[in-house]
């Protein structure tokens, strides 16, 4: 961005700035669970489910305002940037989060491979969003934004959502990591020792639906992608311990979010590949001190 | 006399309402020294788990005293991504016990330190549990077991895939748990030879019923050829 300084670009994306950094900390804080319970690829499954159900929730506005209610805005101000239509997009994203999680874990347990099955559900997930887009009332191009993670529409009543929902993410996670821990690790000594394994599960599942829904909300799904999956990547090779590997992956999704956001704003890229692309830079030690060790 | 830890009268366990060993009895005494072996799929983990309580009986009744059960399961059914270091791995092992924010208490560490010392492995506390051998991997899920203060240690292969010295350390580690803490122990084995020179009783499982006797009458020459035939009998002592 030519001919702007970072106080002007502070305050006027403060907002989206913060959100970013949030992402930062919290994406890989849920991304380490995934990557060390081998289910890394929901990193990418599951915000394109988020992206469908945002897309779902456009396509269905005026019959959803007509009988149900948006808090008295219409098809017309959807896209006002309230709560309301925040509170609406976020319970479609949540729904399709949460129903493509349990639908990946439940029909998990019956047959076929797990690759495959979370292959398919990608395919299925963008093609419905791009269905759903396709007829949103509101216009595709306005839904396509919203999903690319278009920084400059995140504004106070998306930050404080997430500050509040990524807290609890957080907060759950710092208390639970133990019991967490134990159940992707051993779920039979964990069952041995007295937890009640599904239960743990479930928290978890509800941890990275919630994350996921929220993060494709407000910062977009490829900076999504970029946070769960590649920060905690990197941690893993140079992680001496557990604590430390949850403590490195934070820092480093803070970093490839802070660098990211410098990327964006200096070379005018849209800020989901600039952060991708800022998280793989930080693969750079963890390959040379890989093929030291 | 002693009470059982562990007493299983008639027991049945399997999968899916198909029992996989069943009529299963068994007293397992503070002090005691089982191997449990027999042909593979014939049920001896099915028979472990369901002693565990990972598995509910199909049928008969199945009690278990004197608090928490020690569990070492096979070491590389864990997956080596977690970036865990031994010591880490022991501390799972207090988990059961441990609650909310609460970090884990001094005590605890100490007690864990004492244990990877008790089993030979305080030289690699702070090593990547991945990075270590497999007898040293089944040492360090040994010590964790231990962290529960069992009276009863339940493992299930313990010497698989593991070298003939790593070997020998584990069951001498075993052997003197036994002896001088009067830990009993329950370990699933494939190798005859072993069961034989270390328990004291074997559970020899197959085609879903399972026999109990003395280590040396069922694994001896004699129980050998009851148990396979006498041509396998020989090959055996041979």
């Amino acid at each position: 961005m030519e001919g702007i300084t970072w106080s002007e670009i502070f305050e006027l994306f403060g907002y989206a700035i913060l959100a970013t950094l949030i992402a930062g900390v919290v994406c890989p804080l849920v991304g380490s669970f995934l990557l060390v319970r081998r289910t890394g690829f929901y990193g990418i499954t599951l915000p394109q489910f988020a992206a469908a159900g945002i897309a779902c929730g456009f396509a269905l506005v005026g019959w959803w305002a007509e009988h149900v209610g948006i808090g008295g805005i219409d098809q017309a101000t959807i896209v006002s940037g309230s709560h309301a239509a925040l509170n609406y997009h976020l319970f479609w994203a949540s729904l399709f989060t949460l129903g493509g999680l349990f639908a990946l874990v439940l029909v998990g347990r019956k047959r076929g491979t797990e690759t495959g099955r979370i292959a398919a559900a990608f395919a299925i997930a963008s093609a419905l969003t791009i269905l759903f887009a396709m007829h949103s009332p509101v216009g595709d191009i306005y839904v396509h934004e919203l999903l690319r993670g278009e920084i400059l529409a995140v504004g106070f009543h998306e930050l404080d959502t997430l500050a509040v929902l990524y807290g609890v993410v957080t907060l759950t996670i710092v208390v639970f990591h133990r019991d967490l821990a134990l159940v992707s690790y051993d779920r039979d000594t964990a069952r041995v020792l007295g937890k009640r394994v599904w239960r743990w599960e479930l928290l978890l599942l509800n941890l990275v639906g919630v994350t996921v829904a929220t993060g494709v909300m407000i910062v977009g799904p490829v900076v999504l992608f970029g946070l769960l999956v590649i920060p905690p990547l990197a941690a893993r090779g140079l992680a001496r311990s557990f604590l430390s590997f949850l403590f490195l992956s934070s820092t480093l999704g803070l970093v490839s979010a802070g660098l990211g956001l410098w990327i964006s704003f200096r070379l005018d890229w849209p800020l989901g590949p600039a952060v991708v692309c800022a998280a793989t830079l930080c693969l750079i030690p963890n390959w040379i001190l890989g093929r030291r060790r | 006399m002693d009470e059982a830890l562990i007493r299983l009268r008639g027991a049945a366990f399997g999968y899916e309402g198909r029992a996989v060993v069943s009529d299963v009895d068994l007293e397992v005494r503070p002090g005691s020294l089982w191997g449990v072996a027999g042909p593979n799929g014939a049920g001896k983990t099915t028979l472990v788990r369901g002693i565990l309580g990972l598995i509910p009986p199909l049928a008969g009744e199945v009690e278990r005293r004197g608090g928490a059960l020690g569990y070492v399961p096979q070491a590389e059914v864990l997956d080596e991504v977690f970036p865990f270091t031994a010591e880490e791995v022991v501390h799972l092992g207090t988990y059961g016990r441990l609650r909310g924010l609460r970090g884990l208490p001094r005590k605890e560490r100490a007690l864990a330190r004492e244990l990877l010392g008790e089993v030979g492995m305080d030289q690699h506390a702070r090593q990547h549990y991945a990075s270590l051998s497999g007898g040293q991997r089944q040492r360090v899920l040994i010590a964790r077991a231990l962290m529960t203060r069992p009276r009863v240690l339940l493992l299930d292969e313990p010497t698989s895939g593991v070298d003939r010295g790593a070997e020998l350390r584990i069951l001498e580690l075993l052997t003197r748990l036994n002896r001088d803490q009067g830990l009993a122990v329950l370990m699933v084995a494939h190798q005859l030879d072993l069961v034989r020179t270390t328990c004291e009783t074997v559970l020899w499982v197959d085609r879903g019923s399972v026999r109990s006797g003395s280590a040396e009458e069922m694994l001896g020459p004699e129980g050998l050829q009851r148990l396979f035939g006498q041509s396998l009998g020989e090959e055996v002592e041979g």
